[in-house]
């Protein structure tokens, strides 16, 4: 099999040719067979050797650029024992102390176990903590379509871009302009309830009611397949028509129980 | 038990000094002597006033020498002239005694050691930097070999004497347990590992490098065998900074090694060390060993060595006492549309450790609560959705066409080899009804497969979905995208190898838990990444959903685990008290319990609901790397990489079986769908079936073993494995029962 034969190659090439190994690597081998290790594959020692001249060198020049801070024209003790010192607490942390995590776990312990809302439909932490938000933004040459530009930063803005249909809680015009240039204002319209709203993309000014925007699904969840040809960033249900879509809607109190917490 | 040796004079300083109480609990008298010495200077002084009217005792003296000889290191010489007046010492009165007794210098210094501990973490040192720094002085001045008063009432990690007779302490002792008669020696030899870490460690901790290094070449081969891989870790270990970074070394010497022995071998211990003039051994004893006492016969070396290996010896009697609920819960009721011949055929059968009901309105009479099972409502569960309900049904269906197994009717065994994947399958799943697997790889990414010939396919973008006709019977296909058909999915998301893997019972959702510390949520829906749950900052090993949705419990490197709820973005429960890392989780069956295998070789059955440890079982040799419930709740099984399986009876507490055969490292172990075969599956590329149904018949727990946790394991693994599979080069990393009992197995072709 290949991995005895690479076991194979290894003793081989320590037996045959002892003088053609570089000093370092004699010593590595002597270490891994000190720490017990005695199946590798040859790379093993390469990687080793790497690792061993990387950190070295990163602790010499930290050490170097201590020496150098301390106004001193040779690298000495101290300043190596600092440089290491300083590269443990960055790259080589271990994890939290036995009491530490014991005093912690007992504080949260403490807390009884949350009841469970029934048919909330996907139960997911508020937006803010889920990967489920567009991470870019459509440029838009029309007004009206990149009023949905407001929505990216906070997900849980109400924006209200549609003001053909009188149902729909939405702010007036003007605000369709205001929410473009300021994009991290939240512009909270219902209060309490957070909605999306799809612009249809033949969206106007004009009060007539463009193609059916009303999907039955409105999962936040299916947000990336939603990079259709439609220039349609996020789709939830729309609030106003249905009061059947509670349930899909996350609402503020969701936010609450995070400040709480 | 392990009282806090006496032979302090000083009760007065004692009492007048303030201390905080210590973190790790041990007796206050050290914890008060020990940061007396290390209080700042000034303090002391008064010390010295508070001495004079105390008798003079040879520990008082030697206490007061330290004190003097601290204060001149620290050139306090207003002080030095103040105390000395005060005692009514003479000049240069520096008297160094080889070996003083160990009266006031243990005292004093064993305080000390939760101190040094807390210079590891921020947290613990509550002591001020003045002190740390006092009981760092004087350990280097311990170096200067000339002064071992100083270091012996100051040092941190309370040095005994001489560091050259540590090794006649050690031989000494290792004569008199070889003389002692033989039903005594197998339990007190218990007693030499711990003694001989704990003695080596305060070498190396004092600077004492070339007698650390005699002492580990003398008796290092002296200890048991299983011990090797921590003696191999000693080894490397001489100097005081490699102390420092290793957490486990650091949890190893602020807890007790727990021994268990019977009461007439620990009096003949006690009797023996007493009587000396030098019993630093005694010393060490009480600081470090909990010795757990029982009264009945002394324990033979089988039994011994079945129940110890673990990093902190065995567990203490009453860690095992608490109620655990290990039954079912209900389930619950639901109509089942049968037609005649399914009538028939639930008729038939009369299992009663099936987990289902047997006829949903007949049932219901013979259900009466069960006593060891929780109850509905004892923590928070999510409802049944109508989705579940149709999943129950057809739970049920299948059921009915289980093949019954035993040991002269095994499973066949069907396996998915990963090529390939060149060494870098990490982890694997299977959905319960075996129509998804996953596979976690060392790339990061994590790759569904439909094992059904039914394709996986996304479900459809919103548009499109406004266009489906929300009335109709087969709403569920129709939001499906065909474009998306394939036959496997990658996800990406992950910056680092993924360790755990594990769908969600409704297979909506997979959890997928890695080296870069997160534990991610997937939707089967849409294939994309949902939620990033982040607490721990280290490797996660692994992840579980539990069996009824919503909660998950994670497992890693920093050696706690986390119970999650899928809505919250922290943890609910962090179970803490394992001393190394966490390698496996898996939730009890009525989800209400969560067991966690640990690299400190024991595994810990945590209550959902109060975040406490419940049980603690030692007797693995090696981390432990597989878990499985049986389907009744009642028994736990555990692999590790000594090649053992080992059987855990939960209600008692006890060992109940061990499983010998395998090899290498066992990676799975599961049991059948009713319990009757345990199947596991290891890095020797085998799988191998073992009579579960037999293991846990022959039990015989009479009051005495219930007691003390003593049984007698008989040596019939050759009887109870019913068969060996090997494969051709593949390492069996997972093993899954479809819910008609046949064996699917999983692994990466290893060539």
């Amino acid at each position: 099999s290949r991995r005895r034969g690479s076991e194979g190659a290894a003793r081989e090439v320590k037996m045959s040719a002892p003088k053609t190994i570089p000093k370092d690597a004699q010593v590595m081998i002597q270490i891994l067979k000190d720490m017990g290790i005695t199946e590798y594959e040859p790379r093993v020692i390469n990687q080793m050797l790497e690792f061993t001249y990387r950190y070295v060198t990163t602790i010499i020049e930290d050490a170097k650029t201590y020496a150098s801070h301390a106004n001193k024209s040779n690298v000495d003790a101290d300043d190596i024992r600092l440089a290491i010192q300083c590269r443990m607490d960055q790259s080589f942390t271990s994890p939290p102390p036995r009491d530490f995590l014991l005093e912690v776990a007992r504080q949260k312990n403490q807390t009884p176990l949350p009841l469970i809302k029934p048919y909330t439909g996907p139960r997911l932490p508020p937006d803010r903590y889920c990967l489920t938000a567009p991470n870019y933004r459509l440029k838009s040459i029309q007004k009206k379509v990149s009023s949905s530009a407001g929505r990216i930063s906070v997900p849980r803005l109400s924006v209200g871009a549609v003001t053909s249909r009188p149902t729909t809680p939405t702010l007036g015009t003007p605000s369709v302009q205001s929410v473009t240039t300021k994009v991290g204002t939240p512009v909270s319209l219902t209060g309490q309830r957070f909605t999306v709203q799809i612009p249809p993309p033949s969206q106007t000014t004009t009060t007539k009611p463009t193609t059916p925007s009303t999907p039955a699904v409105s999962n936040v969840l299916i947000n990336p397949s939603l990079i259709g040809s439609k220039n349609i960033l996020i789709t939830t249900n729309m609030v106003s028509q249905n009061s059947g879509g509670e349930s899909l809607k996350r609402k503020h109190e969701d936010d609450d129980d995070y400040d709480t917490l | 038990m392990a009282a806090v040796q006496g032979g302090m004079g000083d009760a007065d300083i004692k009492t007048d000094i303030k201390t905080e109480p210590s973190a790790d609990g041990f007796g206050n008298n050290n914890a008060n002597d020990g940061r007396v010495l290390s209080a700042s200077p000034g303090s002391s002084s008064s010390t010295g006033s508070n001495k004079q009217t105390a008798a003079v005792t040879p520990e008082d003296q030697q206490t007061l020498l330290a004190v003097l000889q601290f204060l001149k290191k620290n050139k306090l010489s207003e002080s030095v002239e103040i105390l000395r007046r005060e005692a009514g010492l003479p000049e240069n009165s520096l008297d160094p005694k080889a070996n003083e007794s160990a009266g006031a210098g243990s005292g004093g210094a064993a305080g000390i050691v939760d101190l040094e501990g807390g210079d590891a973490s921020s947290l613990l040192s509550r002591v001020t930097g003045s002190s740390s720094a006092g009981a760092q002085a004087p350990t280097k001045a311990a170096v200067a070999e000339d002064q071992p008063d100083v270091s012996v009432v100051l040092s941190a990690y309370s040095q005994q004497g001489d560091p050259t007779l540590y090794k006649v302490y050690y031989r000494d002792l290792k004569k008199f347990i070889e003389t002692v008669l033989d039903c005594h020696r197998a339990e007190l030899s218990q007693v030499f590992y711990p003694l001989f870490v704990h003695m080596y460690l305060e070498l190396v901790y004092n600077n004492h490098e070339s007698e650390a290094k005699a002492f580990f070449e003398k008796f290092s081969g002296d200890q048991e065998c299983y011990y090797e891989e921590d003696l191999r870790i000693l080894s490397g270990l001489t100097k005081k900074e490699h102390m420092r970074g290793n957490e486990t070394l650091l949890d190893f010497r602020t807890s007790k090694f727990v021994l268990r022995i019977s009461r007439d071998s620990y009096q003949l211990l006690k009797r023996h060390l007493q009587e000396r003039q030098n019993n630093q051994i005694w010393n060490i004893i009480q600081e470090h060993l909990y010795i757990d006492i029982f009264d009945g016969m002394p324990r033979s070396k089988s039994q011994i060595d079945a129940m110890s290996g673990s990093l902190a010896g065995e567990a203490k009697r009453e860690a095992n006492k608490t109620k655990v609920y290990y039954g079912l819960l209900k389930e619950p009721e639901i109509e089942l549309p049968l037609d005649d011949e399914d009538e028939e055929a639930e008729n038939e059968e009369g299992k009663p450790k099936k987990k289902k009901p047997k006829k949903d309105s007949v049932g219901s009479k013979s259900k009466k609560q069960d006593p060891n099972a929780p109850s509905q409502n004892r923590i928070p569960l999510p409802e049944l959705k109508d989705s579940d309900k149709l999943d129950k049904i057809m739970y049920m269906k299948e059921a009915t066409k289980r093949i019954r197994l035993g040991p002269d009717n095994l499973p066949s065994v069907c396996f998915y080899t990963f090529l390939n994947a060149y060494q870098g399958l990490t982890a694997v799943d299977l959905t319960d009804d075996s129509s998804l697997i996953a596979g976690g790889f060392a790339d990061s990414t994590v790759r569904v497969w439909s094992v059904t010939p039914k394709k996986l396919r996304k479900v459809k973008s919103a548009a499109d979905l406004n266009l489906i006709d929300k009335e109709s019977d087969d709403v569920l296909e129709r939001i499906m995208d065909e474009k998306t058909a394939s036959e496997s999915k990658i996800m990406y998301g992950h910056s680092g190898p993924v360790y755990g893997i594990s769908f969600s019972p409704d297979r909506n959702y997979l959890l997928s838990s890695s080296e870069d510390g997160t534990v991610r949520l997937w939707s089967l829906l849409t294939f994309t990444c949902l939620v990033a749950y982040k607490g721990h900052n280290y490797p996660v090993w692994d992840t579980q959903f539990s069996p009824y949705g919503y909660y998950f419990v994670s497992g890693g490197h920093d050696r706690v685990a986390r119970l999650w709820a899928t809505d919250h973005y922290q943890p609910l429960r962090i179970f803490s008290g394992h001393l190394a890392d966490i390698t496996c989780t898996r939730f009890h069956p009525n989800s209400n319990y969560v067991a966690t295998g640990s690299s400190d070789r024991t595994i810990r059955l945590w209550d959902v609901l109060s975040g406490n440890c419940v049980r603690i079982f030692t007797g693995h040799k090696g981390p432990i790397h597989s878990l499985a419930f049986s389907p009744n709740g009642k028994f736990l099984a555990s692999g590790a990489t000594d090649g053992r399986v080992l059987l855990w009876d939960i209600g008692h507490g006890l060992m109940v079986g061990e499983l010998k055969g395998h090899t290498d490292t066992i990676y799975s172990l599961r049991f059948s769908r009713d319990g009757e075969i345990l199947a596991s599956g290891s890095m020797d590329n085998t799988v191998r079936l073992w009579d579960a149904m037999k293991a846990f018949d022959d039990l015989e727990t009479d009051d005495f073993t219930a007691a003390t946790g003593h049984i007698h394991l008989q040596d019939n693994s050759q009887e109870l494995l019913l068969g060996t599979y090997t494969t051709k080069s593949t390492p069996v990393i997972h093993l899954h029962f479809t819910r008609r009992n046949l064996l699917l197995a999983a692994g990466a072709f290893n060539p």
